[in-house]
């Protein structure tokens, strides 16, 4: 579908960040996802770190959302439906101002308020419950879809994984959000290439995956998940569409920004039973950052 | 207006789920290619087609609608048969539904053997048991075409994922229009001291029956009808079983896990007496009609006589 012609309908809130800002708030919520992730033991570092960029984007540059009011009907819902990447929305949140950053050190911990996978009742500013994988699509389009039918403007953004897109509930949502033409319905695919098991391409391939969701009838985007100007442009784009569902297939590194991490087919949760393996991990993070508590 | 129960109870269904949301628009009808099957279509698909949603064959994704709408504000109601309404799509349930405590109405179409023609794929003898297990999830089971209404009224209101077996039968009528539904409260449909009889939806008009039989005979039961089997009513219970001293339950399920295990949980912790569970003893279904089935699980009307009998006269 051509682009051309459409009116361009600046609907979002499009704040202006200097590339060194943006990477230096990437660099310092890698440190501080890391701290926290390592702090609890165990977590699902890998998938959080393939998404650094994308949650960035959407919550400082493209979201309305008001920290003072979650609930503020006209805000922009992010649905994370791959839900064991908790942690960096929940990072986003905490400096977006939904709750203290201090939470952020009691992530997995008993009692906590920031669960290893979302929780719409714990945690401000999470939209949907999420982590048995394939739920948070369906959700999301029912929320586009209500949207809708009240009239009102926000748009409902979803962030699914590759593994997650095995689940024959996403392809269930793919044909109803594309019938019901929700094109309030933005979808980002965490294309990192591997799953808990190994690569998608050994495990279960699903190539050609930007033909799957075109012949499913949305529109569709491929970009490089962590190009600030990709990320960006396209999901200004895609919220431009009419008629039809947009799918970002963003292709990203599992796991990172950290040597320890990045690219290893290993690192979909990783566990720091110790100090020393905990220090190993902070060093593997390419810069250092003072932890904001 | 009126004579609900001259209807079949689907159409009671999609009646009153028409009248719904005429007084809220923020009611939803889901289905999932069961529109017929349930009477929503015509009735609620040409008269309110703004709020009736057709997911076409997809239970898990109707669910997770169903939970973005009530996120929303929106109260849907997703029908479809029992056994895909349950046990196809319970993580669905589970997560998007009772675990986020979403405001999503689940109702399960045909329960037990009233799937008859259908066979043992669809018969479905564990919803009870498998809702009840769920927290945060209410479990109910009207018995007749007023209590039905009875039942979607109050879920309408309330803020509590549910979930409602919906006999489609045309019922006898057992109850008065505008009965009141209380969650929390069972019906004593017939005073006695001699056993009670516990009941809910569609073994519950068997059950009646019954207990007037038995009246002729000189045994007197306490007949409790529970439209909620859960939460669960359980001080009409203890108080009955005191009485009597003897329990007798009849369902349309397994025996386990369903309303005789309810009262045997109570019963059991509270105020031990005997009870006979009456239901599908632990089998599958099969395509058979409902005397067939009654007879070859043995909780039909006869089955019910006999064990209230023997519980009876059993008493030390």
């Amino acid at each position: 579908m051509s682009l051309a012609g459409l009116p361009r309908r600046i609907l979002l809130e499009e704040k202006q960040m200097t590339r060194e800002e943006l990477d230096g708030m990437a660099g310092e919520f890698r440190y501080v996802v890391t701290d926290a992730i390592c702090r609890s033991g165990v977590g699902h570092i890998g998938g959080v770190m393939s998404l650094v960029e994308i949650v960035i984007t959407l919550y400082f540059r493209i979201m309305k959302v008001k920290p003072e009011d979650p609930d503020w009907p006209d805000r922009d819902r992010l649905v994370l439906s791959k839900g064991h990447a908790g942690p960096i929305v929940y990072t986003a949140l905490a400096y977006r101002g939904f709750f203290p950053k201090d939470w952020l050190t009691t992530i997995n911990q008993n009692g906590t308020r920031l669960p290893s996978h979302m929780d719409q009742i714990l945690t401000p500013g999470v939209e949907i419950t999420a982590g048995s994988l394939g739920q948070g699509l369906s959700c999301a389009c029912g929320m586009a879809l209500a949207a809708k039918h009240d009239g009102r403007k926000h748009r409902v953004f979803c962030i699914i994984g590759d593994g997650e897109s095995d689940e024959g509930q996403i392809w269930e949502a793919a044909l109803f959000a594309a019938h019901n033409r929700l094109d309030n319905l933005v979808v980002i695919c965490d294309y990192n290439k591997m799953q808990i098991d190994g690569r998608t391409e050994e495990i279960m391939n699903l190539e050609p995956l930007v033909d799957k969701w075109r012949a499913f009838g949305w529109e569709t985007f491929e970009i490089n998940g962590h190009d600030w100007d990709a990320i960006y442009d396209t999901i200004q784009k895609a919220v431009t569409v009419t008629g039809r569902p947009a799918m970002i297939i963003a292709h990203t590194i599992k796991g990172k920004g950290n040597r320890e991490t990045e690219g290893l087919v290993d690192c979909h949760n990783v566990k720091i039973p110790d100090e020393t393996t905990y220090q190993r991990f902070m060093c593997g993070l390419e810069c250092k950052f003072d932890l904001p508590y | 207006m009126g004579n609900y129960h001259e209807m079949e109870m689907r159409v009671v269904y999609a009646q009153t789920l028409n009248e719904l949301i005429e007084r809220n628009p923020n009611i939803y009808c889901l289905e999932a290619d069961l529109g017929k099957a349930s009477a929503t279509i015509p009735e609620v698909s040409q008269r309110n087609p703004r709020n009736y949603i057709n997911s076409g064959v997809q239970e898990a994704n109707m669910i997770g609608v169903g939970a973005g709408l009530a996120r929303e504000g929106k109260i849907p109601f997703c029908a479809t048969f029992t056994a895909f309404a349950t046990r196809r799509c319970y993580d669905q349930l589970t997560i998007s539904v009772a675990y986020a405590n979403n405001n999503v109405k689940i109702v399960g179409t045909s329960p037990g053997i009233t799937q008859g023609p259908n066979g043992g794929t669809h018969m479905c003898f564990q919803d009870l048991a498998i809702m009840r297990a769920m927290p945060n999830m209410h479990v109910y089971s009207p018995a007749d075409s007023n209590e039905l209404r009875s039942v979607m009224f109050y879920m309408a209101a309330s803020q509590q994922p549910t979930y409602m077996q919906l006999v489609r039968l045309k019922m006898p009528k057992l109850f008065e229009e505008g009965t009141p539904f209380d969650p929390n409260q069972a019906k004593r449909l017939h005073a006695g001291e001699d056993v009670t009889l516990v009941a809910t939806g569609f073994m519950t008009r068997f059950a009646l029956d019954v207990v007037r039989q038995l009246a002729g005979e000189g045994v007197k039961v306490d007949l409790l009808h529970y439209p909620s089997v859960k939460p669960f009513d359980t001080q009409t219970l203890i108080d009955s079983a005191r009485k009597t001293g003897a329990v007798v339950t009849v369902e349309n399920q397994n025996i386990i896990g369903g309303l005789g295990s309810a009262v045997c949980e109570v019963l059991s912790e509270q105020h031990p007496v005997r009870v006979k569970r009456l239901g599908i003893p632990d089998r599958f279904g099969e395509v058979a009609d409902q005397d067939y089935l009654f007879a070859k699980h043995g909780f039909g009307p006869e089955h019910i006589a006999r064990a209230c009998r023997e519980l009876s006269n059993s008493k030390p």
